[in-house]
């Protein structure tokens, strides 16, 4: 509708706008990189790319800080608790989703009214129950009270309430068991979603600081995140160590989102354009 | 909420559609769909209940409570102390000052947040090449772990020799030198906020994008057509039409800061002090930080249970104040 000169103005502003924001918005990454190339004691020298960048920060904290041993712990952790919570949303997804029964719609109005409770509300008793149950400095701490992911079941719902009954239908009638419907029909029907909901559920464990900090104690059950604090706390002055190790720490996540990000933009924003 | 559901996708409205009609056999099935239905359920549910139900309800008893000091038998030695601990919690500075404190941190951060992610949405809503790449730049920092991004950016702020404080002393500003940007009382909280911002506005970003290409075409050209300017546009066109959004992200911004906690740990630890009536109290100290500080430091877990509970009431409010007074001007 404009001139083209306008159009070709606004274009170049739009860019100017856009490559500003990005820089603004990385730059925190950016910096964390090149200050862990930087050689020990040069944290705070303003070269924007090191003169005598060096892997060497990398190594002593794999090796003589034990983020070798927190990366394994944070890889168990994340992964075991993702294909749990995953299996278990999936499971429920699956009936609340196709099947009639007492009580379906009351319990997940009730399971979905969980989610406007503030997250510091369940630290306290949480960690009072792992507590009673001597669960203290253990995996099964760190992983099994988030199992139960209400965002994802109502994901997993949502999805599969898309699947035709009438295959389910179909499957029954040959013969099939509810198990076998589960397995051989469901689950592969929904495999983008199950991979959505690994995926961000992955990345909360990842991610999960607090509730790892509370119930471990042991160095050998430290995971990344919970590692790198209480080496800040120790080793305050050391910034290339301490940006070495956040490197380790959001490496895996910022892999995973390079080449899975459709699944997390829409896994993540999924809840919020249909809630 | 209307127009909310304007930008479903299609395979929403796929599920809305109604089930299909009831088999003939459905009587005789119904039953036995009840018990598969439980078995399935009962992983998730079993935990949710242990770990999400009770622990709301187990919250209030240990609220009621005491843990005598230096004791880690949480359940052998609780002491029953009735409403003590809410009575105590209504005498703390402390702790309303860390309730003005979450609520500045709230009013910085939630109109921030939706400026900055609107910006984002406007800049990309247009038909250029790399859009796509800008996107996920944008997005990315929010899946990211908020720990390691505020411990980067204790670097940044960092007095003396931070980079931030570098750059702007070559414009001739040193008046955050001294201590840097986390250290005084007047720009932690503003600080600990605009990291938090760069970190978190590409998830509004998607959500006002997907709002914004939902609108019609036809309705900005017929206000081009009547001469309206492009901020006449933006405001009578753009703006009511994304207020589903903004009504969201007002209501989950109150949620998460009313939870704050990781980015003043990482970044702060509630501090630097202000001097408040002689007593000294922490210009970043939320709520959040403070119930973390009383279970985890001092180990007192009935006063901490007690406070998260007035966090828990205090949510709720205000959600429901949200939901009514926006709701009412969609």
């Amino acid at each position: 509708m404009e001139a083209q000169p306008g159009i070709a103005i606004r274009r170049a502003l739009v860019y100017v706008g856009l490559t500003l924001a990005a820089i603004v918005v990385l730059f925190p990454f950016f910096w964390m990189v090149i200050t862990a190339v930087k050689e020990p004691g040069h944290a705070f020298t303003a070269e924007v790319l090191p003169r005598h960048p060096t892997l060497d920060n990398f190594r002593r904290v794999l090796s003589d800080f034990g983020f070798g041993r927190y990366f394994l712990n944070s890889v168990i952790v994340a992964t075991t608790a993702a294909f749990f919570a995953t299996l278990f949303a999936s499971l429920a997804g699956y009936v609340f989703a196709k099947k009639k029964f007492f009580g379906r719609d009351k319990l997940f109005g009730f399971l979905l009214a969980s989610l406007m409770i503030p997250g510091m509300m369940y630290v306290v008793p949480q960690f009072a129950i792992i507590n009673a149950f001597g669960w203290m400095n253990t995996y099964r701490a760190m992983i099994v009270p988030h199992l139960a992911n209400v965002f994802g079941l109502f994901l997993m719902r949502q999805y599969m309430m898309t699947i035709p009954s009438e295959l389910l239908e179909a499957a029954k009638i040959d013969g099939a068991g509810e198990w076998q419907v589960f397995r051989t029909i469901m689950v592969p029907l929904s495999i983008p979603i199950i991979a959505t909901l690994f995926l961000l559920t992955f990345q909360f464990h990842w991610n999960n600081f607090l509730w790892q900090l509370i119930v471990t104690n042991v160095e050998r059950l430290y995971t990344v995140p919970v590692g790198l604090a209480l080496f800040r706390s120790q080793h305050e002055q050391s910034y290339t160590l301490i940006m070495a190790g956040s490197c380790i720490s959001v490496l895996p996540i910022a892999a995973l989102f390079f080449f899975a990000q459709r699944y997390f933009i829409e896994g993540m924003t999924m809840g919020a354009l249909k809630g | 909420m209307r127009s909310r559901r304007g930008s479903e996708s299609g395979r929403q409205d796929r599920a809305e559609t109604p089930e299909p009609k009831r088999s003939p056999r459905f009587g005789r099935s119904r039953v036995h769909d009840s018990l598969t239905a439980y078995t399935f359920l009962a992983p998730f549910v079993v935990i949710f209940g242990v770990f999400l139900a009770y622990p709301v309800f187990y919250s209030l008893y240990l609220a009621l409570h005491r843990v005598p000091t230096d004791s880690f038998d949480v359940f052998g030695g609780l002491v029953f102390v009735g409403l003590s601990n809410f009575a105590k919690l209504m005498a703390d500075q402390k702790f309303w000052w860390s309730v003005l404190m979450t609520l500045y941190y709230a009013a910085l951060i939630i109109p921030t947040g939706i400026a900055a992610s609107l910006a984002l949405a406007l800049l990309l809503h247009n038909r250029l090449k790399w859009v796509a790449v800008f996107r996920s730049a944008f997005f990315m920092p929010y899946v990211l772990d908020m720990l390691v991004i505020g411990i980067v950016w204790t670097l940044i702020y960092s007095p003396h020799v931070g980079i931030l404080v570098r750059i702007l002393e070559t414009v001739g500003i040193t008046a955050f030198s001294e201590k840097g940007f986390l250290g005084m009382p007047g720009s932690a909280m503003p600080a600990v906020v605009f990291a938090n911002v760069l970190k978190g506005a590409g998830f509004g970003m998607i959500l006002y994008l997907s709002a914004i290409q939902n609108i019609p075409r036809s309705l900005y050209e017929a206000a081009e057509i009547d001469g309206a300017s492009g901020w006449q546009r933006f405001r009578a066109i753009t703006l009511p039409l994304v207020k589903p959004i903004t009504l969201f992200m007002v209501i989950i911004g109150t949620i998460s800061a009313l939870n704050a906690f990781v980015e003043v740990y990482a970044m702060t630890s509630g501090g630097p002090n202000v001097d408040v009536g002689g007593r000294a109290l922490g210009a970043t100290w939320v709520t959040g930080y403070y119930v973390f500080d009383t279970f985890y430091t001092q180990f007192k877990l009935g006063y901490a249970a007690a406070m998260s509970y007035v966090l828990l009431a205090l949510t709720l409010i205000i959600s429901l104040v949200n939901r009514r007074f926006l709701r009412s001007e969609v």
